[in-house]
């Protein structure tokens, strides 16, 4: 173990060759992204309620990721098309996920429009779905005797909304709604898009 | 001293210290040279061969298609491409949903009336040998340049309409400017100004149509109490999105059986169970009417990278070899739907269409007449499933269907 300069230097190659291949040549590519047609910046309110996404850890069971027909069947759950880099340009910070406890939710805008879907399904989404294991959202809600002209009032079955009165939206629940409704990715894939086509072949060519 | 002996001595001897084993070169064995440079061009010459069977195939398929419509030149091709997906390759239409073109009053006015139905299109009833159709023909000016029109006009006009006079390019550039901006005619009543002697056409229904009842359209729009507004998920139109179903169009019997489903249990869906137990049976038929009667263009787009030449094919034709029926031949021509058991399919959102082909196949929708989609889904392959629905979703939009021709025809026994 005399010859230790030809090792620091093989070691330092193969470390600036990682570094080209998996920082800097991606970051070159990303960098050349520009915002998609049909992709617009999140609104205030949309901002807010992306805050609370990331606040309430939405993250942790839900991905935003759609993946490819040979990769997993998401298009046929209506998830969407898979995504592309550009998708996330103003997602900061994007959250991706891993974890698919619950559904896909990059266009869940898309697939569930219904405001008052979702504030009931915030509520308690055991109001709806009778298996559901994601968490009830009651703070982000107040019960009140009576509606005022401004409040809107949460949609609620028999048996799960207080005795008297009603269950209102508090601005919250309103934003994170927002912030919801605006995910859609359904635009088409922009001609210069990046993506990971992992196995996937051309079916149309065929 | 023997031979074995001096063997055994030289056995004895040990290496030194720096013994290093090697081996002389060795030239390979010309055989195995000859069985690589063989498997090799072996190797190369079946890459060739099937890449010429690949192009053998698309020669075939493609005289296959040519054959199929007995190579058409001019207008014919023009029709086959253009209106032969709705008014029938032999011209006769769908009954209740498309007029005939074979005798019709219009074909037989000649190819001048015929150019400018094609460059404005048609909104609204007309009365076609007998019949009234309430559809939307799309405007194909801009589809279509003025060659095209007069070739097309020209070839309806005489094929159908046995009219002798052809159109020429000029004439049809002069209808053009004549008739641009005007958007479409508005059904068989503006029509008949063109053509004399027309019988009566029904009149246009006023803009200010009677709408639903006021209960139902809150129904719809804003919700009650306890349920959310039909719109807020499947769209302000009813055109769906994504696994949200459009619902523009299809029968009124479809939408009150499944939202009788939905609430009896014999549907699965949590979402439309929790809606539909809070309907009365008044308002499942109120709100039914309402998505049966609108018509509103496609939003769907094929999404699902499936193959559509193999949606197609399944569509229109089946595969036998999975004993799968062609959809068209219960769905109706064009995937227009036909009475309450077969819902429209063109123009459905295609997420929605591959996701109940899997539920019939795995079991979780089993509400279909005589258990029909339950086999035909479990034999269509997962990438089948989503070249179908991809397929379906590149149709146009089902034309509605005027109310109480489809009230008779579910009643059945009727001449038409």
């Amino acid at each position: 173990m005399n010859r230790y300069l030809p090792l620091v230097l093989i070691a330092f190659g193969i470390l600036a060759f990682a570094t080209l291949m998996l920082v800097i040549a991606p970051g070159i590519q990303m960098a050349q992204r520009t915002v998609p047609e049909g992709l617009r910046p999140y609104s205030e309110q949309e901002s807010r309620g992306r805050k609370q996404y990331v606040s309430l850890g939405c993250v942790y069971c839900h991905s935003q990721q759609p993946r490819s027909p040979d990769q997993a069947p998401d298009v046929e759950r209506g998830w969407g098309r898979p995504s592309v880099a550009g998708d996330y340009v103003f997602d900061r910070p994007h959250q991706l996920g891993t974890m698919r406890t619950g559904p896909d939710l990059l266009n869940v805008g898309v697939r569930l429009p219904s405001e008052s879907w979702h504030l009931t399904h915030l509520y308690q989404p055991r109001a709806i779905f009778g298996w559901s294991i994601m968490p009830a959202y009651p703070y982000l809600f107040e019960e009140k005797a009576e509606a005022g002209p401004e409040d809107t009032v949460v949609v609620l079955p028999e048996g799960f909304g207080p005795e008297s009165g009603v269950v209102v939206a508090r601005p919250e629940a309103l934003d994170l709604t927002a912030y919801l409704l605006a995910l859609d990715r359904t635009y088409p894939i922009p001609e210069d898009a990046l993506r990971d086509d992992g196995y996937a072949r051309k079916e149309s060519g065929s | 001293m023997t031979r074995t002996s001096k063997q055994t001595a030289s056995r004895n001897v040990k290496p030194g210290e720096d013994f290093e084993p090697w081996e002389s070169h060795n030239r390979v064995p010309l055989l195995v040279i000859w069985i690589a440079l063989a498997l090799g061009v072996w190797g190369t010459a079946l890459l060739f061969q099937d890449q010429s069977s690949y192009s053998v195939a698309q020669g075939e398929r493609a005289a296959d298609e040519v054959a199929a419509h007995d190579a058409p030149e001019g207008g014919a091709a023009l029709f086959l491409a253009n209106c032969s997906t709705c008014h029938q390759p032999n011209g006769v239409g769908v009954r209740l949903a498309v007029p005939p073109l074979q005798d019709s009053e219009f074909a037989k006015a000649g190819p001048e009336v015929v150019a400018q139905i094609m460059l404005r299109g048609i909104d609204g009833p007309i009365r076609v040998k007998g019949f009234t159709f309430d559809g939307h023909m799309p405007s194909f000016a801009a589809a279509l340049d003025d060659d095209e029109v007069a070739q097309l006009a020209s070839y309806v006009a005489g094929r159908f309409g046995g009219a002798d006079a052809t159109l020429g390019r000029d004439q049809v550039g002069e209808l053009r400017d004549a008739h641009a901006g005007s958007g479409s005619w508005q059904g068989g009543a503006e029509l008949a100004g063109l053509v004399p002697g027309l019988p009566t056409q029904p009149a246009m229904p006023a803009m200010a149509q009677a709408g639903p009842d006021p209960a139902i359209s809150d129904l719809i729009f804003a919700g009650k109490g306890d349920v959310w507004s039909c719109a807020s998920c499947h769209g302000g139109l009813g055109q769906g999105a994504e696994s949200t179903p459009r619902l523009a169009g299809l029968s009124q019997g479809y939408i009150v059986k499944q939202l009788r489903d939905f609430r009896a249990g014999e549907r699965q869906n949590e979402q439309m169970s929790f809606v539909a137990k809070e309907l009365s049976d008044f308002e499942i038929e109120g709100v039914a009417t309402y998505y049966a009667g609108l018509r509103v263009d496609s939003t769907a787009r094929p999404a699902l990278g499936g193959d559509l030449a193999r949606g197609e094919r399944i569509a229109l034709q089946g595969d036998w070899s999975l004993g799968v029926p062609a959809c068209f031949s219960c769905h109706g021509p064009s995937g227009f739907g036909v009475g309450a058991d077969f819902p429209a399919l063109a123009a459905q959102q295609p997420a929605y269409l591959a996701s109940q082909l899997a539920a019939w196949a795995g079991g979780h929708r089993n509400n279909s007449p005589l258990g029909l989609m339950d086999r035909i889904s479990r034999a269509l392959p997962e990438s089948d499933r989503r070249a179908v629905a991809d397929y379906l979703a590149s149709l146009p939009a089902v034309p509605a269907v005027e109310q109480k021709a489809m009230a008779r025809i579910e009643g059945g026994g009727d001449e038409l």
